[in-house]
Formats: C-alpha cells, structure tokens, sequence
C-alpha cells in the first residue's frame, strides 16, 4: 500500500500556473491514504505521484463544501481555483474509473481466400447422418440397385441389353485357348488396329461374335475383339440385335463423310 | 378389393417410393383415401410380418423390418458402402446450404473438397443442380432423392435445427465424453 505522502515534501506554491489562475485557499483535506491540502493533493495528481483510485474523494468534496460554508467572505477567485482544481480530480478519477474495453484479438486466417471453417456449426448434422445411415442399413427395400443407369451403356442397342453382351463374352472366353499372361513390358495390341480388321469382316448379314473374333481365338485376342466391336457400336459403324439368346452384329450404317475405320487402317 | 389390399400391391411391386399422387391416380383414390388408406396399412404392417411401410424421399416405399437384417444380409448380401467423415461431413454442408458451389463448399470446411464432392457425385448422393450466374459460372451442387433414400429421410426438412450456441459447444462436450471414456 502507497504511504500518504509528506506534506513537508511537496510543493506547496501559492500559485498554480497549470490552471493559470490565482492559488486555491489552503483547503485542508484528511482521508486514510492522503493528508494534505487540495493544492498539494492536485500537483501530485498531475505529476502522477499519487493513485487517484486510492484517494477518496467524498471528503475532499466535504471539506470544499465546508470551506464555502465558513468562509462566506472569501475571494471568489480562489473559491474559484479551488473548484477548479477539485473538478480536475473528479473527471480525473471519473475517467480511471471507466473501464477499458479489452482488445479483440484480429481473427487468424488461413488463407486470404479461404474464410474461417464453420464446420463445427454441423456436428449435431453429421451425427446425425451417421445414425440414420446405420440405421437405414438394416433395411432392404425391393430391388433398390436395380435402377437403370443411362451411363453404364451409352449407346442404343436395340433389343439387346449390357448383360447379353457381357455373356457372349463369358461364352467366348470359355472357349479361348488359355494362353499365358503376356509380358506387360511388351508394346500392347492395339485397339484401332484391332477394330478395322473387325469392321473389314462385318457385313450386311449378321454373324455372331465367335465369327467376328474368331472361334478358339487366344484370350487375349478375345477380349480385344471385344473391345473393338464394342467401340464399333459406340461410333455406330457396328448394329447389334438379338437372335434367340445370341448376340448378332453387321456393318452400321452410319453416313459420314470419310469412314474413320479406313483411315485408321491405313 | 379394398383401397388397402390395391395399395399393399401397388407399393409390393414398386422399386423406388411411390408418391401418394401416383398412387392415388394408379388406384384411382383421391389423396386424401389413400393416405387415411395408408394409416390403415402401417398399422396392419406393424401388428405383424416381416415388412413396414416407410415415407422416405418424398413418397412411401416397403421396406423389411431391421430385424430381419442379419439374415437379409447372409442372403443379399449387399456391398455396404461406408461414408467416410470427410464425406459426412460436405453432405452435410450441402444438404443445408444448397444449391452451393465448390467453392462456397471449401469455405465452410476449410479444406479442399473436390474428391469428396466427386465421390459423392459418383455415389449419386450429389448431383450438379445449375450454375451461379457469376464470373466463371462455377456448378451447383445439391443433394439428390437417393441422399434421402440412404439417410431414410422425406425430405431435408428432416434434418435435425441446427443451434449455433449448442453446436459450438459440440467440440467441448465431445471431448468430455471421450475423457469420461
């Protein structure tokens, strides 16, 4: 705790030139932590000697009051400087007295695109999907993958579908010639290649893929064929339709200008 | 042939739920019929047998009860395909906010989002609804019956009210418990 300062120390000039008026009447003022008069009380303020929070001022008002109240015949100048100076100590104090708003710490950002993550605005959400996606696992409904995806085939296959095209392969492969696993490093068929020399056997007639491939073919050679009459029906240079339980294929009748096959075989 | 047996049929044979006005114009009812029609049949479905009615993604689907589920799963079974957090996570965001672009979708994560969104695209959860009429025109995205039908919801209405006060005391509490753990 601050001592109360010694009134033998300070400065107690008759003037007080910060107020540019005459000094106030020797106003004596007691409290716990000052005891001194209103000019030596004001001085130590201004050179920040003295705590004002420490020093109550009800007193200092009382005795300013007491001082008006007895001196009925004092100098209105002085009473003046006198309420000067209390005023001083009041807005003074009254302005320590305000708190001080703290300082918001500026928001961290990442990045000057990215604003901050709100994510966590969601947890009760995805909580929730989790439950209810658990939940709905222990449901089956009628036949709910069997929905028709227009992306799996692209194209128009007449009265043919994915699946009867998937078993002639199937069939096809059964009866390849089981060869070994060729070596991966080794330049690859190619695929364009593949395709004119089965445009080159499509026709006006229909035939079916083991004519198109070729029965006993390799397993390599199978899938290839395959692939190129795949791509074939893609282009539209290829028809599809289905005889019995077979697949059967013949040239398309697409009217371009150039036929891309011919050019790809030469 | 009562208005509850044609109904039973008509939703027995449907593959994907079945709005009340179809099935009203299929069994020639007025709506209103076929939904006092369809009380009916939930409770006959859930005082015995193994299937329930469901209202899911905008109409009513059959589905088995989960108590079946293990012994459906040992005869079907299906490829259970698990949502990883991150894709929680932008289904969420897109399922309140939507229609949102890529872009407004990284915002609110914070993270880079467009594996997610392609996944959930190819898992038909997703789907690109428009474009934003602004510079570069960039997609929308909003989330698609199928997100309904996995999260066996009727609408987004159902999602659960988001409270902010509560959800930003989500992280704290979820670590309690897991201390408590």
């Amino acid at each position: 705790m601050k001592m109360p300062p010694r009134v033998a120390d300070l400065e107690t000039s008759a003037t007080i030139s910060a107020l540019g008026i005459v000094a106030p009447p020797a106003i004596h003022v007691t409290t716990d932590t000052f005891d001194g008069s209103l000019a030596t009380l004001f001085g130590l303020v201004r050179a920040q000697k003295i705590d004002l929070l420490e020093v109550p001022l009800l007193p200092i008002c009382e005795a300013y009051f007491e001082y008006l109240m007895q001196a009925r015949d004092a100098s209105l100048d002085e009473a003046a400087a006198a309420l000067a100076a209390l005023s001083f100590l009041l807005e003074r104090k009254a302005w320590r007295l305000i708190p001080i708003p703290e300082v918001e710490p500026e928001p961290y950002e990442e990045s000057e695109e990215l604003g901050l993550p709100s994510i966590g605005e969601y947890h009760l959400a995805i909580s929730a999907l989790e439950v209810w996606h658990e939940a709905r696992s222990g449901l089956f409904f009628r036949s709910p993958d069997a929905e028709f995806l227009p992306y799996e085939v692209p194209v128009v296959l007449a009265n043919a579908r994915g699946v009867d095209l998937a078993r002639a392969l199937e069939r096809l492969l059964r009866r390849s010639i089981q060869t070994e696993m060729p070596d991966l490093s080794r330049a690859r068929k190619s695929l364009a290649g593949e395709m004119s020399r089965v445009y080159a056997r499509l026709g006006a007639s229909w035939i079916c893929l083991a004519e198109l491939v070729g029965e006993f073919s390799r397993r390599e050679d199978a899938v290839y064929g395959f692939l190129a009459i795949l791509e074939l029906l893609r282009l539209g240079d290829a028809e599809l339709k289905i005889d019995g339980e077979e697949p059967v294929f013949r040239r398309g009748n697409r009217v371009i200008s150039g036929n891309p096959i011919r050019d790809l075989s030469q | 042939m009562n208005s509850v047996d044609v109904l039973h049929a008509l939703l027995f044979v449907a593959d994907a739920p079945a709005p009340v006005a179809a099935l009203a114009k299929a069994a020639d009812l007025t709506e209103g019929q076929v939904e006092q029609a369809l009380e009916i049949l939930e409770a006959r479905l859930e005082d015995g047998g193994p299937l329930q009615l469901n209202r899911i993604a905008g109409g009513i689907h059959l589905s088995t009860k989960p108590e079946y589920a293990p012994v459906l799963a040992r005869f079907v079974q299906p490829q259970k395909q698990r949502l990883s957090r991150s894709l929680l996570e932008t289904l969420a965001v897109v399922a309140y906010q939507q229609p949102m672009t890529m872009g407004e979708i990284e915002q609110v994560r914070g993270v880079q989002s467009d594996y997610s969104v392609r996944v959930l695209l190819e898992r038909r959860l997703l789907r690109e609804v428009g474009r934003r009429e602004s510079p570069g025109r960039p997609i929308l995205y909003g989330t698609t019956e199928e997100f309904l039908h996995q999260f066996n919801m009727n609408s987004t209405a159902d999602l659960p009210k988001i409270d902010p006060a509560l959800a930003a005391a989500m992280p704290a509490l979820e670590m309690a418990e897991a201390e408590t753990a």
